[in-house]
């Protein structure tokens, strides 16, 4: 007797037909500006004691001074190695006694200082943080020690084969003049040479309220939380602009040539396809997320996961992404495969992003995508840190107050025509960079 | 100096079908979206040796569509929804979760039934076939083709006997990757995935009353499986066991297991503690001492899985350029054993208390998470209210208890120890 008689089969049960979905709520934060000029923007979210905050300066690596990359990234680093009250020591016992993590990213655009807090500790760590953002003071054993670590992950993320394709990639669609075809995190020669001053007058001259934006959500408290907060930040002052960009290289260039890099015994080949994406803040961004949400926004049920995941077996995953920045950022398809079947995936992807330019997606299919992304909203918007990110978006890039609520009734607006559109701007395989890393195809020996 | 902790409650009910599917229900309108969440009892540990990445395997195969849903459609209706899902396998269990907007719970729970109830019919060489192939292509990723990617896999063959279920990896060996016939899938599938083994939750916008009723609608009429046996539980034999890795790195990095007791227990919460105050922070005590005061280590981090049969306590740590891995194991002793011989602070244990309370709000802020940590707890200590009370325990834990657990658990005898080094020419002098 087979195995299958041991449990009876069962009745089927018909497919739930889901009713009226929820009206997605966005948050309607509180918005004011302190004496200093720093912008706060505030939800308050009861219920468990938390809150998170970011703060958002334009002091990212698009403002290293020209001879000095790696200068935002090493500021950033070195912004909790002590204030003008605490040793770099005080100032982690304090932060650790408080059960704060207080980290900061920086990236090509803007520099973030991230705090998580118990709401029973929530004024001092707001202390902290307006301590560190206005008078982190570069310790000069700090600063050594900091280099070093950061010359050491130079080296370690040239281990990864992913990390040397994503390099390759920026640098194809960007080439190394632009802000964004470089890391951040700088280069070993020039985190080598970078002196303590050039760090220390970055930091005076970018590191200001006025342009400036704090974002701040969760357990707030009964006080009032602007008073607290030009208490808090009373003694940083000064005001800062956002750097001046580089014209925009002109994307790569047509048909250019594969880029191959040798990884010898590698199980798998990572492969890139990149190349220029739209403006954060442009109204192209929108039709642009319903495209790349097609194609392969959706890891697993977008073109590129369906055909080379669940149809092929070739890959773990699959997907294309635009990165969003001030000015026009990249637009990458990435995936690892099988080494043996590299050559085949990177054919399919180009196929697939051709059929993106030559046919018009369904009416299925947009239906599908705009639902997904307008019904995700409320999932979005589900917890402080959440919440946090997607108005710290609102404000980096410019984008209208009301973005959130208008973002359903402009996914509704989307037409094929205009998918059909970016994928021709975007997708079009000629005007796209292909990278490889991995082993090399058999017959190049 | 002792801080106090308002407890935090997480108010939800449970109740056990008569099929002996147990249903826990938790309600919070903050957002109007549900999380559903099955997880099974059954993860690598209830898998045979030759067999290995079977419960992850079929993991993956499960979201190749049932009988009334063909393959793709599962992933295509919950996008139309706005829903998310995924699955996860792990050591001790298997779980699979959706997160929908409120209209769309049932459209879940089908979901979960098909899951349940209607896969077998569905299960074919092709299926297998391909769903095996990303699977090894998961392991080429994720493992093999990462730096440092296999030192977890060689130290849980240390740190355990071949015959215990926690000796080998969950994504499983590769030839027994391809060795898996659709028998061994089907086996693995009728002996596990049935209501009386286990859990779901409804956590979100979601009534209690309406709750339980579409868990009785959408599963009352499965069949349940019977008592399974389960894998023999050998005692571990670390004894000290290290070994060496070569591996295509920059720099070495050492890794440390130890079993320790297991989820649930009053010393796992000492021990989480203990984590937390050597290497979260950069004030803690690794961090600090490795990376700040002797510049040895660009890294430190520990660990501790709150795993069934043993909890396993992990530390590793990264060596700057220049540093050997034997210096790097040294200078982890030296503080493991300061805490064991000289114990810790109170504020310390004040300081990592709350550093564990904000992690544990973290996850606690989303219904997704929230959902996995009451099945968590229903499925491996058998009632989602020990939940709470492990939450609220950590305000207990004074500082003799870390530095008892140090002394108890921490020591040379009980670890099994990996010491990647890079291989090739450019090995750095050690």
């Amino acid at each position: 007797m087979s195995r299958l008689a041991e449990r009876p089969p069962v009745a089927a049960i018909p497919r739930p037909r889901p009713g009226t979905p929820p009206i997605p709520s966005v948050p309607e934060p509180d918005r004011f500006t302190l004496e200093n000029g720093l912008r706060v923007v505030a939800v308050a979210r009861p219920g468990l004691p938390q809150v998170v905050g970011r703060i958002v300066v334009p002091a990212g690596s698009a403002a290293d001074p020209r001879d000095a990359p790696g200068t935002a990234h090493l500021v950033g680093s070195l912004l909790t190695e002590g204030t003008d009250e605490h040793s770099a020591i005080e100032l982690n016992e304090r932060i650790d006694l408080l059960g704060a993590s207080l980290g900061v990213r920086v990236g090509h655009d803007y520099s973030e200082i991230a705090l998580a807090l118990l709401a029973e500790t929530l004024d001092e760590g707001l202390d902290l943080l307006a301590r560190v953002v206005a008078t982190a003071t570069f310790p000069p054993r700090e600063v050594e020690r900091v280099r070093a670590e950061s010359l050491d992950a130079l080296e370690a993320r040239l281990d990864e084969p992913a990390n040397v394709a994503d390099d390759h990639a920026s640098e194809a669609i960007f080439g190394t003049e632009h802000p964004y075809g470089r890391l951040p995190i700088g280069t070993i020669d020039g985190v080598r040479r970078l002196r303590r001053d050039t760090l220390i007058d970055f930091h005076r001259s970018r590191y200001r309220p006025d342009g400036g934006v704090l974002i701040i959500a969760g357990d707030l408290g009964g006080g009032d939380l602007r008073s607290r907060l030009e208490t808090a930040f009373s003694s940083w002052d000064g005001s800062v602009e956002r750097p001046l960009y580089p014209d925009l290289p002109a994307g790569p260039e047509p048909s250019g040539p594969l880029l191959t890099i040798d990884w010898e015994d590698s199980a798998q080949g990572e492969i890139r396809v990149a190349g220029l994406g739209i403006p954060r803040n442009s109204p192209d961004w929108v039709p642009a997320t319903v495209a790349n949400y097609i194609l392969g926004g959706s890891t697993i049920t977008g073109r590129l996961g369906a055909n080379l995941r669940e149809d092929k077996g070739w890959t773990y995953g699959v997907r294309s992404v635009f990165v969003p920045g001030l000015h026009p950022g990249g637009w990458i398809v990435e995936t690892a495969v099988g080494a043996e079947v590299t050559m085949d995936a990177l054919e399919e992807i180009e196929r697939e992003l051709q059929r993106m330019v030559d046919e018009p997606v369904s009416a299925e299919e947009l239906t599908r995508a705009s639902e997904a992304l307008i019904l995700s909203l409320p999932h979005a918007f589900e917890t402080p840190g959440r919440i946090v990110s997607r108005l710290a978006t609102v404000e980096a890039f410019d984008l209208e107050h009301d973005y959130w609520h208008r973002f359903p009734e402009r996914i509704h607006r989307v037409t094929r025509e205009e998918i059909r559109s970016i994928a021709v701007t975007c997708f079009s395989p000629d005007r796209l960079a292909r990278v490889i890393v991995g082993p090399k195809p058999p017959g190049e020996g | 100096m002792r801080s106090t902790f308002k407890p935090l409650s997480l108010p939800h009910s449970s109740s056990t079908l008569p099929n002996g599917l147990r249903v826990v229900v938790h309600e919070d309108t903050t957002s109007p979206i549900v999380a559903v969440h099955l997880m099974y009892h059954a993860g690598s540990k209830d898998e045979r040796v030759g067999r290995t990445g079977l419960a992850h395997l079929l993991e993956h195969l499960l979201f190749e569509g049932s009988e009334n849903c063909p393959k793709g459609e599962f992933d295509r209706l919950l996008e139309r929804v706005g829903g998310t899902n995924n699955g996860s396998t792990w050591l001790d269990r298997t779980n699979y979760y959706e997160v929908v907007p409120s209209h769309a719970v049932e459209l879940a729970l089908w979901l979960e039934r098909e899951r349940m109830g209607h896969f077998l019919p569905v299960l074919d060489s092709e299926m297998l076939d391909v769903q095996r192939s990303v699977v090894i292509n998961e392991r080429k990723q994720v493992y093999e083709n990462r730096p440092y990617g296999l030192a977890h896999e060689k130290l849980h063959e240390l740190l355990f006997p071949p015959d215990h279920p926690y000796s080998w990896p969950t994504i499983g060996y590769t030839p027994d990757l391809e060795a898996m016939t659709l028998e061994d899938a089907r086996d693995f599938y009728s002996r596990y995935y049935a209501p009386d083994n286990a859990v779901l939750v409804l956590a979100g916008d979601v009534s209690e009353s309406e709750g339980f009723e579409l868990a009785n609608r959408y599963f009352g009429d499965l069949q349940a499986s019977g008592v399974r046996e389960r894998a023999a539980t050998n005692g571990h034999v670390a004894e000290g066991r290290a070994t060496e890795l070569e591996d295509r790195v920059s720099f070495p990095r050492i890794y440390y297991a130890y079993a320790v007791p297991p989820f649930g227990t009053n010393e796992w919460i000492h021990l989480d503690v203990l984590s937390y105050l050597l290497a979260d922070g950069e004030s803690s005590r690794l961090q600090r001492s490795l990376i700040r005061d002797h510049e040895l280590a660009q890294d430190v981090d520990t660990y501790l899985h709150p795993t069934e049969l043993a909890g396993i306590f992990g530390i590793e740590a990264t060596a700057r350029s220049g540093v050997g891995p034997d210096r790097l194991r040294v200078a982890v002793d030296e503080v493991v054993e300061q805490i064991a011989d000289g114990g810790v602070t109170d504020a310390e244990v004040v300081g990592a208390i709350r550093r564990v309370r904000r992690d544990h709000l973290n996850s606690l802020a989303n219904v997704e998470e929230r959902a996995e940590e009451l099945a968590y707890a229903s499925t491996v200590l058998s009632s989602a209210g020990r939940l709470e009370e492990l939450l609220n325990a950590y305000a207990t834990v004074e500082a003799e208890d870390v530095q008892r657990v140090a002394q108890t658990y921490l020591g040379v005898e009980n670890r099994a120890t990996v010491v990647v080094v890079p291989g090739g020419e450019d090995e750095p002098i050690g």
